[in-house]
């Protein structure tokens, strides 16, 4: 019997299109646009000048604060301006415009093929390069990874659990570099293991990707059978249902614990990195290489198969570059999604450059994107059913239009992943997630300043 | 039968002035002593319990006039307005200054005209959700979102949706200054200036921050930040600040020279009196020149 989590959840075709295009190099564009905000928490603070020649892979921004993360240059070049550039949802940000001259990379950066297998043993280093290599994550929440292998003190890792569930419909760049660079991501799960104490590391993969799998699977057996510290490492096949990839259901399925409301993965011993990051952290420790690529999927039901592509991408490029290099965006399409149709965000602004996490140019098409009339709610509960944080968005969606804020706490809103899997199975085309994602914010807030009291 | 019902008055009669007794004692035992002004300033107040006061209710602010009191500079309840107050200081035997009259202003100029659409929202029809989401179906990430929570906000039906601009428009005569539209905009679009001397003001209708050439990429009437009208104003009632201008409405005295300098037409001036286009003779600048007001004058 295969794992899943045990609550809710939703079936969406997976629609995964692209899964067989293999991954492309797009080309370095002739100007990048480098966002300081690429990962959760504070902006990092740009340390160059206007003028200033940089290199591929040299720090252009140093964190401030503590969740935060070091922004490196993706190109070669000269720095022509620093200031306020619409993101994606088109709100101002500070972005490092580079006019790219050749592709001169950093003194120290790896860039062969050669695997490396060998593991240094000095935790500490290891942190550190992640640290300064900028890694963080790359599921979607972009936390800082080194944050996340620091355990608290008194809290230990009984468990690392690699996300290679890809729940959402649609992106298969996880699904590709776990097909592609299987030995990599196992050398980045050895790594993070080794940090967090030799905890067993388990590799979740949802069964709708056979081929990954076995992929997996056999790379694991290799490094194994070949060289050290490898032992503990297993793939995990799971039942195919979403959100599996959100980090607690992950947990759930993978080790049978529930994180508890407002808790953390590690206070029931897991650290949750998806495959991605897992990539991210080899090359940073064992090729030097700082997090400035990262692989995104351009798809969608109105692209004909030879415009379906999976690109490794560098930050910064501008999103109209990719998609003009794709082959233009489809007449078809009337909403562009970065990230999965469930949890992604439609993009506002096409000249918004990639950052770390982007993972997909996602094209709808009218009849996928228009909302249905909303009506009354009939008491039906397959919001609630739905829920894998197994709250009840009927009832929410009540308060919080009355603004009863202590209801809401009392009823967790504050749990809530934002998954979509309620506005997903609502019939009365109830803007569920809408209302609920700002009732949560609000406790949140409200529950952050009593901390503070 | 009859029997029956003359012991049921008698038993619950008995019942009545036992418990009414009872009552009595407890309630003298557990008096809460409060000051009898309070609910005497609470008649006089309007009873709105808007909160624009900052108090929670009429009630709370009825307390908080009486502990204040004599001295009610901190106390100003923007429903009942100077009249409301000098009710207020009546009851509570003391002096209170008048304050300046307010009212809401919005400071967008996005009309569907001047602030072409980039995109579609298709979410719920809320400013706050619409905000928590991205930065609105236009090219400005500042100006009004259009979905009407101030609306929704208003107790006192002062803001409608103009459906030919997209924008919110003030009833001066309905708006108190209770700010409950200021505390619902995300986008912080409506500010509460002074009413100015026979309602007439002069504003930046615009709180867009980008460098000039983004600002008018995005809306045909946004504030560029160029500096002109700081430059013309003879009182330095005018600030640029991040590429936004900004009219200190305690200084302004209304002389318009700023309209006329505001190459986009983003400094509005309202229900100043019409001048009828009068041929040469007239003096300059015409205020006809001036942008389009978006409140109409008073009609009397």
């Amino acid at each position: 019997m295969m794992k899943t989590f045990s609550i809710g959840g939703i079936h969406p075709c997976d629609s995964k299109i692209s899964k067989d295009c293999r991954i492309e190099v797009l080309p370095v564009p002739s100007k990048v646009f480098i966002s300081v905000a690429q990962h959760l928490g504070a902006p990092a603070t740009p340390v160059v000048k206007v003028g200033d020649q940089v290199k591929v892979g040299q720090v252009i921004a140093e964190p401030a604060g503590f969740i935060s993360a070091y922004v490196h240059s993706s190109v070669s070049g000269t720095v022509k301006s620093i200031g306020p550039r619409k993101d994606l949802a088109g709100n101002n940000m500070t972005h490092i415009e580079i006019d790219v001259e050749g592709d001169e990379w950093v003194e120290g950066a790896d860039l062969t093929d050669t695997l490396v297998t060998a593991i240094p043993e000095d935790n500490k280093e290891i942190l550190d390069r992640i640290k300064m290599c900028g890694v963080v994550g790359l599921g979607g929440a972009t936390f800082p990874a080194h944050v996340k292998l620091c355990p608290p003190p008194g809290k230990k890792a009984d468990c690392l659990i690699l996300n290679g569930a890809e729940c959402e419909p649609y992106l298969t760049s996880d699904y590709r570099i776990m097909l592609e660079r299987s030995k990599e991501i196992v050398v980045g799960a050895a790594i993070m293991k080794q940090v967090l104490g030799g905890c067993p590391a388990v590799i979740g993969i949802e069964e709708n990707k056979p081929e990954a799998i076995k992929a997996m699977t056999a790379a694991v057996s290799e490094l194994q059978a070949t060289a050290k510290g490898y032992d503990g490492i297993s793939v995990m096949t799971l039942r195919k249902k979403y959100p599996q990839g959100g980090e607690k259901q992950l947990i759930d399925a993978v080790m049978g614990r529930q994180v508890k409301s407002m808790g953390l993965p590690i206070d029931v011993g897991a650290v949750v990195q998806n495959v991605a990051t897992s990539l991210a952290v080899y090359e940073a420790v064992q090729k030097n290489i700082p997090l400035v690529t990262n692989v995104m999927t351009i798809t969608g039901d109105c692209l004909p198969m030879e415009k379906q592509h999976n690109y490794k991408f560098r930050i910064g490029m501008p999103l109209s570059y990719i998609a003009e290099y794709a082959g233009g965006v489809p007449e078809e399409a009337v909403k562009i999604i970065s990230g999965g149709p469930m949890m992604g965000k439609a993009i506002a602004n096409l000249d918004a450059t990639t950052v770390k996490g982007s993972s997909s140019l996602l094209y709808l098409t009218a009849e996928q994107t228009v909302r249905g009339v909303e009506s009354a709610c009939i008491r039906c509960g397959k919001c609630a059913e739905a829920c894998p944080m197994g709250l009840e968005p009927f009832l929410l969606n009540k308060y919080a239009r009355n603004n009863m804020m202590d209801e809401l706490e009392e009823n967790a809103v504050q749990d809530c992943i934002e998954c979509g899997c309620c506005l997903y199975s609502c019939p009365a085309n109830i803007p569920l997630l809408d209302i609920i994602r700002l009732a949560k914010g609000d406790v949140i807030r409200i529950i952050r300043g009593r901390g503070q009291k | 039968m009859t029997t029956t019902i003359i012991w049921t008055i008698a038993i619950l009669t008995i019942l009545g002035v036992v418990l009414a007794v009872v009552l009595y004692f407890v309630a003298e035992k557990f008096k809460v002593e409060e000051d009898p002004r309070i609910d005497e300033v609470e008649k006089v107040l309007p009873g709105a319990n808007c909160g624009g006061c900052g108090q929670a209710g009429c009630r709370a602010f009825a307390q908080f006039c009486v502990e204040s009191s004599p001295n009610l500079d901190k106390c100003f309840c923007p429903v009942g307005g100077n009249e409301g107050m000098q009710k207020v200081a009546a009851v509570l035997g003391v002096e209170v200054a008048a304050k300046e009259p307010q009212v809401a202003v919005v400071r967008c100029n996005g009309s569907c005209e001047n602030r072409p659409r980039t995109n579609e929202y298709g979410g719920y029809q809320s400013c706050r959700v619409k905000a928590a989401l991205y930065s609105g179906d236009t090219g400005c990430s500042f100006g009004c979102l259009g979905c009407g929570d101030c609306v929704a906000a208003c107790q006192f039906g002062a803001i409608s949706m103009d459906p030919a601009t997209g924008l919110p428009v003030v009833d001066e005569e309905k708006c108190t200054a209770c700010g409950a539209c200021v505390k619902a905009c995300p986008k912080n679009v409506i500010e509460i200036r002074n009413k100015g001397r026979r309602n007439m003001r002069v504003f930046v209708s615009c709180i867009n921050k980008d460098k000039g050439a983004v600002a008018r990429k995005a809306c045909k009437a946004a504030c560029i930040g160029c500096g002109k009208c700081a430059k013309a104003c003879p009182f330095e009632a005018i600030t640029v600040e991040n590429n936004l201008a900004y009219i200190d409405f305690t200084k302004c005295k209304l002389c318009k020279k700023c309209v006329a300098e505001c190459p986009t037409g983003a400094i509005h001036a309202v229900n100043f009196p019409v001048v009828k286009p009068k041929p040469e003779a007239a003096p300059a600048p015409k205020p006809a020149e001036a942008p389009v007001a978006e409140t109409k004058p008073k009609e009397e």
